[in-house]
């Protein structure tokens, strides 16, 4: 084992904790105020996510006990073990509303998906790591990584869950674009991935994948269903004005207009309920966790932690901004939660392990290597 | 860990450089946040500030609300057209829990204007307790005018409550063929359950049974609806956006209303059935099941009490005796028996068999109905007289087995496959289904018993009447059919149900023929035991059946009209017409009334003159 360097905790990212307890305590409110005043049997999930942040924390202590270039030597057996869950997930996994995604592990449902979009930032954080990056990738050397990202994308479409599916995609094109490609490649790339559209449209895509896109260019087509999310979501947001109804006092929420307000909507009822001002308070705050992650990319003595951390920032920007812009009617209804904000244990554990990686990168900043 | 050790080696090894070329990336990918971030605050703006007062007035003032407009149903017409179901529109008074600052006051309000115990409508609230808060509750359905304009005039004190019209059924026959048709009900939460993709709703109506819960995919139509901007009140400010409803398509039935109201008529006041099909292609023109259905009684659903009080009727007004009815055929059986000894050669058109009013068997009398005895008889007279005798030693001869292999040809014994739920199958016994039913061995003299239709044998009318049919039409089985075709709203046809053929009868046309020949007879000789059913225009063929319903030897002596309702037998009749070239089968069942030639064959008459009315006319005319 690696002997306790006194170092690591004189270079202890204390700004990120602090930042993840705010992000962390902003959302439990949030969800309290969600379910506000209804009182359902059971625990309530303020509660419940208040437990999976602990279990988080634990997670965080875990992953940073450790030096994170443990993650290049284990890559592979650990990318074969989340495809493997995943195949398992998509035979024998729980259906919940016609998706099969969890896997009952008796405590807890998980649902592999998520630890797979960590995963796919290590394995292709690796496998970079390796390359020579000054001069661009060609077609031809990408092939591997365009496969290490297919494999899980295609078990995850299958299941089907487009949003986490996408969401890889956004990983392997990022990281990709960040270690940089020959122009002639991106050219190349961009012209299968447009002529890829129609067909995945035909074959694809479920029936029910396709109405929500459809409904979002045409909301008009059906408003019973997804274009009412869309409507009463804006409704909520836009009621907001300046400074918000007040904690507790949003209408659209509480009168059960807006669906899955605990989880994919969550925004939607902070907005409303602190307008302008506050929307653009939490925004800073969610954000610049974000922006600090890639300080802690800069940080790092060598190209591995340096891609690990673009990755992470990578995947938790990406669901923030599809997961907003949803909210606020600018993108189709796509399963995509808020990381650390909306009601989840599986997608709050992985973003707290992606948080303890980039705590990991930066604590090791000054560690000579070997 | 070596592996450990060995992979931080590899990276050590990679070019300082290159580590600095990509941290410099990190400026841009910097960049392109703060971008994204730029237009998620900009869409905020626009939201919270720019159009921030609209959708204040949208959230706070005024409501948005979807309004679903009903389908109007599809008619149901019958074979010629004309129409037998529409719509009509019921106003049904609602309440959204939503809109109301003092629900109480207002239930109390409401209960007054109904004159309605307050605990109904409480108990309408509390099974909508599930529903979100902004959808209405039923709370009164159809309410009569007067209640409308009141509730109309007074709407400022009753926040919350709404006169809702919605299109349902209109019964232009009244209960005309009401076991077939059936009725709408509210959807209950299994339905809903199993139908959430069609987007059903609360409060929706749904046929529960017959032709309206069969083809209720056909009839209902699609809902349109109407995106409301509601005030505080819950009243209507503008519509935004609506689309209109696609009406249900029509179905047209292959029932004859001129007949199936004189059948109907003809029954009431007994327990009884009329069956009418069209022997060529086993259309069935008539179905009627007496008593009929109360169908106003099942609008906004039927009371739990006068369900019971249906229930304890003597009369079963809640059972569909076409289908659902089962009896011993009596008499009317003899048709397969007849049919069996001829196919089997047990018999010739010249058998004689001396019938000295009943036969001694087994250590038994076996009794004829008439008890000095037919003489010496023959096939066709035996069909004509029905004489019990002939039969007992027809049947004696084949065995219990033979009799059930032609009785099932004859679609005994079986559903007949009717597009209609909880149809029963009726039972012709054999040796086998004894041994596994009631693990006894098959008795020589049941089968004696089973030769004149009494017994273990039981059918229903809507399966003597097909096995009429087959017997006249040249030995074909037809599933019976009670839909022509479906219609779209404008009348043209989407679809036409064609005959459809199951079977072919065992035995010969010449064994067919010669059997018609008893049957025509039976109506139109001297001893014939259908005389009452004889027209002086059409030849009508036919035959009687008497199902007995005790055979304890106490009741032997006393005559069936002093007997307590419920021990007098069942009358069957059933025949053919016109002889020559048959195109109608009629069966009538009365239970409990009787003989069949008394009671059962006059109620055929009806129906044969109602269907040959026109025809008559044109031959006296020429």
């Amino acid at each position: 084992m690696l002997r306790f360097d006194r170092r690591l905790l004189q270079h202890f990212d204390w700004i990120i904790l602090i930042w993840l307890a705010l992000i962390v305590t902003m959302c439990l409110m949030n969800l309290y105020s969600a379910v506000y005043p209804d009182k359902p049997p059971g625990t309530p999930v303020y509660i419940k996510q208040l437990y999976y942040f602990i279990m988080g924390m634990g997670l965080v202590l875990a992953i940073i006990s450790v030096d994170y270039r443990i993650f290049m030597a284990w890559n592979y057996p650990m990318y074969g073990t989340i495809c493997l869950l995943l195949l398992y997930a998509l035979i024998l996994g729980k259906t919940q509303s016609g998706a099969q995604r969890w896997i009952n592990l008796g405590f807890f449902n998980l649902q592999p998906s998520e630890p797979a979009k960590l995963m796919l930032v290590i394995t292709l954080a690796s496998y970079y790591s390796r390359k020579d990056t000054g001069k661009g990738f060609t077609l031809k050397e990408l092939g591997i990584p365009i496969a290490l990202t297919l494999v899980p994308f295609l078990l995850i479409m299958k299941q089907p869950d487009l949003g986490t599916a996408l969401m890889l995609g956004f990983i392997f094109v990022s990281m990709t674009l960040f270690v940089k490609l020959k122009w002639q490649t991106l050219n190349i790339l961009l012209g299968v991935c447009a002529s890829l559209i129609p067909i995945a449209w035909k074959f694809v895509l479920k029936p029910y994948q396709r109405q929500r896109i459809e409904t979002f260019l045409n909301p008009e087509a059906d408003p019973l269903n997804s274009g009412y999310h869309i409507m009463q979501s804006k409704i909520a947001v836009g009621s907001g004005l300046t400074v918000g109804k007040g904690y507790l006092a949003g209408t659209q929420g509480h009168l059960d207009f807006l669906p899955e307000r605990h989880t994919d909507f969550a925004f939607s009822i902070w907005a409303e309920e602190f307008g302008f001002v506050g929307s653009v308070l939490f925004l800073s705050i969610y954000f610049f966790l974000i922006l600090w992650g890639l300080n802690s990319a800069v940080s790092s003595r060598d190209k591995f932690g340096t891609l690990l951390c673009i990755g992470v920032v990578s995947l938790i920007f990406w669901q923030a901004f599809i997961n907003l812009a949803m909210v606020m009617g600018m993108l189709p209804v796509v399963g995509m939660p808020l990381p650390l904000f909306s009601y989840g244990g599986s997608s709050l554990l992985t973003t707290m392990a992606g948080i303890g990686i980039l705590i990991s990168v930066r604590m090791r900043r000054y560690q000579v290597p070997g | 860990m070596p592996r450990i050790r060995r992979t931080i080696e590899k990276i050590h090894k990679i070019d300082e450089e290159e580590l600095i070329i990509l941290k410099k990336r990190v400026d841009i990918a910097t960049a392109v946040i703060i971008v994204f971030i730029a237009i998620l605050i900009a869409r905020l703006w626009f939201l919270q500030i720019k159009k921030g007062e609209e959708y204040v007035k949208l959230s706070e003032n005024n409501r948005i609300r979807i309004q679903q407009i009903q389908a109007p149903r599809g008619n149901i017409l019958d074979r010629f057209g004309r129409v037998i179901i529409t719509n009509r529109p019921y106003f049904n008074l609602v309440w959204t829990k939503e809109d109301a600052p003092n629900p109480d006051e207002v239930i109390k309000r409401l209960a007054q204007i109904l004159h309605e115990d307050i605990s109904n409508l409480l108990t309408s609230i509390r099974e909508a307790s599930g529903q979100p808060r902004y959808m209405p509750i039923l709370l009164q359905e159809d309410i009569d005018w007067q209640t409308l304009v009141y509730i109309e005039n007074h709407h400022f004190e009753l926040p919350g409550v709404r006169v809702e019209a919605v299109p349902s059924r209109d019964y232009l026959y009244g209960n005309m063929a009401s076991h077939l048709i059936g009725y709408l009900g509210q959807i209950n939460k299994e339905e809903l359950e199993n139908r959430k993709a069609n987007k059903y709703q609360g409060g929706d109506l749904i046929g529960k049974m017959g032709i309206e819960k069969l083809f209720e995919k056909e009839l209902r139509g699609e809902k349109g609806y109407r995106y409301l901007e509601v005030d505080v009140l819950g009243f209507e400010q503008q519509i935004l956006r609506h689309q209109d409803p696609l009406p249900g398509n029509d179905l047209q039935l292959t029932i004859d209303t001129d007949l199936q109201l004189t059948a109907e008529k003809a029954l009431e006041g007994v327990g009884g059935a009329v069956v009418v099909m069209d022997v060529n292609t086993g259309k069935l023109l008539t179905l009627a099941s007496s008593p009929p259905l109360q169908l106003n009684e099942f609008i906004g659903g039927i009371s739990t009490k006068v369900w019971q009080e249906h229930l304890n009727d003597p009369l079963h007004p809640l059972i569909d005796k076409t289908i659902q009815g089962q009896y011993p055929p009596g008499s009317t059986y003899k048709i397969v028996t007849a049919l069996a000894g001829l196919g089997e050669k047990i018999i010739t058109p010249q058998t004689v068999f001396y019938c000295n009013g009943g036969l001694n068997i087994y250590n038994r009398r076996y009794g004829c109905w008439k008890p000095s005895g037919h003489g010496a008889i023959s096939l066709q007279r035996a069909l004509a007289e029905s004489c019990d005798v002939y039969f007992y030693q027809v049947g004696q001869r084949l065995g219990v087995d033979k009799l059930a292999a032609y009785a099932e040809s004859l679609g005994l014994g079986q559903k007949t496959g009717i597009d209609l739920e909880n149809e029963k199958p009726g039972l012709i016994p054999t040796a086998a289904w004894k041994k596994k039913k009631k693990n006894e061995s098959w008795q020589d003299g049941e089968t004696l018993s089973i030769a004149i239709g009494q017994g273990f044998d039981l059918a229903t009318p809507l399966q003597i009447c097909r096995m009429t049919a087959a017997l006249v039409n040249g030995g074909k089985l037809y599933k019976p059919q009670i839909i022509e075709a479906i219609m779209d709203p404008e009348g043209a046809t989407i679809k036409k149900i064609q005959p459809d053929l199951l079977g072919t009868v065992y035995g010969s046309a010449q064994d067919r023929n010669l059997i018609i020949k008893g049957l025509i007879d039976a109506v139109n000789t001297k001893h014939g035991t259908a005389g009452s059913a004889k027209m002086s225009s059409i030849t009508v063929g036919g035959k009687t059946g008497t199902a007995q319903v005790v055979r304890m030897a106490k009741f032997k002596s006393i005559p069936q009209s002093l007997l307590p309702r419920q021990y007098k037998d069942h009358a069957w009749f059933t025949c053919f017409a016109p002889a020559e070239k048959p195109e109608i089968a009629i069966t009538v069942l009365v239970e409990h009334s009787g003989h069949g030639g008394s009671v059962a064959a006059p109620i055929a008459k009806q129906v044969l003159e109602e269907y040959f009315k026109d025809k008559i006319v044109v031959e006296t005319d020429q």
